[in-house]
């Protein structure tokens, strides 16, 4: 679904992303886990496009992303906070990236209607702004708007982080229920190992750059991981 | 502690991102004060002898004081509109053993170094010296003067406790005008009653304790509104609005673009800078009365007038337009990777530029007034706009990369928000355009000529729109990674 070839980011010639060769199958769900500045919100904004590449290039389902935007109908993500609009209602900000992705309202509100435990009661029929809500409810906000239309390949970036138990529990099901039942490429990263390996059947370590450990999910995984990072902080 | 205040302060001022980056721009911005600063002692200075010259038998010191309500007024209003409230940020200082009085008295004091209050200044110090210098009695004036410089400070309080609220200004416009209406129409002078109040001020120094005290009251009352508010879920945290929903589901008419419209009008309804620009917008409008009131212009120069006929319907298109995509920099980064076309994004910002215009065409029905000729005029201004300046703008737009904060009024002279010298030079060709392309024709065969070539003009830039926007939409992909990253930044 996904091939990175030869792409590398340089920021004054310091080289942050540095990725010879990435493949991501469809219907995989990939995790991307690394320490601070390891490239891991640079890769997502340059498979997003929103960054140019110093050399190489992504390919999302044999489309160039920084030659043509035919990605974007079956591509969505949610990255930050930027990725919301502050003065609508959850409903609109819904109902408008819906519109977007040519869903009519009953089609954006079956969808919501699945993700009502999630939402906690604290997101729909709030009449509250976007910009008014807590983080966590932000956040959670704009995890279901990545989910809207039908997407084939899901990026969320850092999903877990400013979330409370319950639904970072929920969220883990719903990201699990979309690669294996539905098909879907998802693409999370984390700092929290925990979550990446209960939900992701393929872990990526990037360090500096650079990936460091590509690893197919089993028991052992956590453990191997939990090592490699203890390691690196010893240092 | 004042001391490391300021310290902070100008820490604040110097590491500001737009400082270190626009140094082009503060260059400007100072020419721009000095400019209104140079224009307000200039009319200080010879006020008094041009009042002398125009009203002989009246004491030009007694004709200023009549009229000094309406200065008053009008301050209030532009204060209103302009003065942003001061902020210091104060979440990290609550928890730091300061005395809260300490640093309300530090934020009230800085507020009193505002550039509206060196207007006042500016203003009534030449004034007040001509008058000394021509040998009014000395304590007469000065205390006069020290009067009005409380009365500056007084409404500089004033604003800080009303500019919550937009009914104040809401009644503060229309009152402002009707004065001026029922003045002008020799109904009723309000500038008699007051102005009597006013020359007492002067004739007796004493009562400098009125404003004098008054100052002091108002300035308890702000101590007392911000120590009220001193705390985390008042004063620091934004207000939480109730949500205004409005059905504007009949705009799906629009199709694909039907979704961003709907949204640009949600954006400019609940945000208060693109509120103040329309509301600025607006009082283009208004703009033609400088010039069709004048019989100068239209027998001598009606080329000028393409110019404020484009004006007239352009208002909206020059102050909201000029700043496309700002407007959604605090979300570009989502529109950007969302499943939208680029174009049809354009597309959308074209539409409402087109549909603002209409409206505001319809607005200018009352030129009528001054005659068919006029309203021809902004007729085809109107088209100019619609066909060639909205490109323009569209254009401009392509090389603006300053991020807008959407919630935060626009503040005179200290914002630099959106705003950078391209944006000048684009608005150069906006406004001299209209007046080349009529000027031509009319100098050369006749003033319907002119009309016409103007019309023309903007009938041809619609037939090409595919090709204009085309054009744009490459700029813009071209600038697409610049873009994003400067609205990323962090203000």
């Amino acid at each position: 679904m996904i091939t990175t070839t030869n792409l590398s980011k340089a920021y004054n010639n310091i080289k942050v992303l540095n990725i010879e060769n990435l493949d991501i199958p469809k219907g995989q769900s990939f995790g991307l886990v690394g320490n601070n500045g390891a490239g891991k919100t640079t890769f997502f904004s340059l498979l997003l496009d929103l960054i140019q590449p110093t050399s190489g290039h992504i390919k999302n389902k044999n489309i160039l992303v920084n030659e043509s935007e035919g990605w974007k109908p079956f591509t969505s993500s949610f990255i930050d906070e930027s990725f919301l609009i502050g003065y609508l209602t959850a409903e609109e900000y819904f109902y408008f990236i819906g519109e977007l992705r040519g869903q009519n309202k009953s089609d954006v509100d079956s969808l919501l209607a699945q993700f009502e435990d999630f939402f906690h009661d604290e997101i729909l029929g709030k009449k509250k702004y976007l910009r008014d809500l807590s983080k966590g409810n932000q956040k959670k906000a704009g995890i279901v708007a990545a989910l809207i239309g039908n997407p084939e390949v899901i990026i969320l970036d850092e999903p877990f982080a400013n979330l409370d138990p319950t639904t970072q529990i929920r969220l883990k099901q719903i990201l699990k229920n979309l690669a294996q039942k539905q098909g879907v490429t998802v693409l999370v990263s984390s700092h929290d190992l925990m979550h990446v390996t209960d939900v992701c059947e393929r872990i990526v370590v990037l360090e500096k750059g650079e990936i460091v450990k590509d690893i197919q999910t089993s028991e052992a995984t956590l453990k191997e991981l939990e090592a490699h990072f203890s390691g690196i902080e010893v240092v | 502690m004042i001391k490391k205040f300021i310290y902070l302060e100008w820490k604040q001022f110097v590491r500001a991102s737009y400082f270190q980056k626009g140094i082009a721009i503060k260059i400007l911005l100072i020419l721009g004060a000095i400019y209104f600063g140079g224009i307000a002692i200039l009319l200080g200075g010879s006020s008094f002898f041009i009042l002398k010259k125009s009203f002989p038998d009246i004491d030009p010191i007694v004709s200023v004081n009549n009229f000094l309500v309406y200065w008053v007024l009008f301050e209030l209003m532009i204060r209103f509109f302009m003065q942003q409230l001061p902020v210091l940020n104060i979440k990290p200082l609550m928890i730091i053993p300061i005395k809260r009085s300490t640093v309300i008295h530090y934020l009230l004091g800085k507020t009193t170094i505002s550039f509206f209050n060196f207007i006042s200044l500016f203003l009534f110090l030449p004034f007040s010296i001509v008058l000394l210098v021509k040998g009014y009695p000395v304590f007469n004036v000065i205390f006069w003067f020290l009067s009005l410089m409380c009365i500056t400070f007084i409404l500089n309080f004033l604003n800080f406790l009303i500019n919550k609220s937009n009914t104040i200004f809401y009644i503060l416009v229309p009152l402002f005008l009707a004065l001026i209406g029922l003045e002008y129409y020799e109904i009723f002078k309000v500038s008699e009653p007051i102005g009597v109040v006013f020359n007492a001020l002067y004739n007796n120094p004493i009562f400098i304790l009125v404003p004098v005290l008054a100052l002091i009251g108002i300035y308890k009352v702000n101590f007392k509104f911000i120590r009220k508010g001193f705390y985390l879920d008042d004063a620091v945290s934004k207000k939480v609005k109730e949500v205004n929903a409005t059905d504007l589901s009949w705009m799906n008419r629009f199709g694909n673009i039907a979704p961003f419209l709907k949204n640009d009008v949600k954006m400019i309804s609940r945000n208060a800078r693109p509120k103040q620009v329309v509301m600025m917008s607006f009082f283009f409008l208004f703009y033609g009365l400088f010039f069709f009131t004048q019989s100068m212009y239209i027998e001598k120069m009606p080329y000028i007038l393409a110019f404020a006929a484009m004006f007239i319907t352009g208002g909206f298109l020059l102050s909201f337009g000029q700043l496309v995509p700002s407007w959604d920099s605090e979300y570009y980064k989502m529109l950007m990777s969302q499943n939208i076309p680029y174009r049809q994004y354009l597309e959308s910002k074209w539409y409402l530029m087109v549909v603002a215009v209409a409206v505001s065409f319809i607005f200018s029905t009352p030129y009528i007034y001054f005659g068919w000729d006029i309203y021809l005029m902004i007729a085809a201004g109107a088209l100019f706009n619609i066909g060639l300046n909205t490109f323009i703008t569209l254009f401009g737009g392509a090389l603006n990369r300053v991020p807008i904060e959407l919630n935060t009024k626009a503040k005179a002279f200290s914002n630099t928000n959106g705003f950078n010298p391209t944006q000048l030079l684009i608005a150069l060709p906006k406004m001299l355009l209209p007046i080349l392309i009529f000027f031509i024709p009319y100098q050369l065969i006749s003033f319907n000529a002119g009309l016409i070539a103007l019309a023309l003009t903007g009938a041809l830039g619609i037939m090409f729109k595919n090709f204009f926007l085309n054009k744009i939409e490459r700029i813009y992909q071209k600038g697409k990674y610049k873009t994003i990253a400067a609205f990323g930044e962090k203000k």
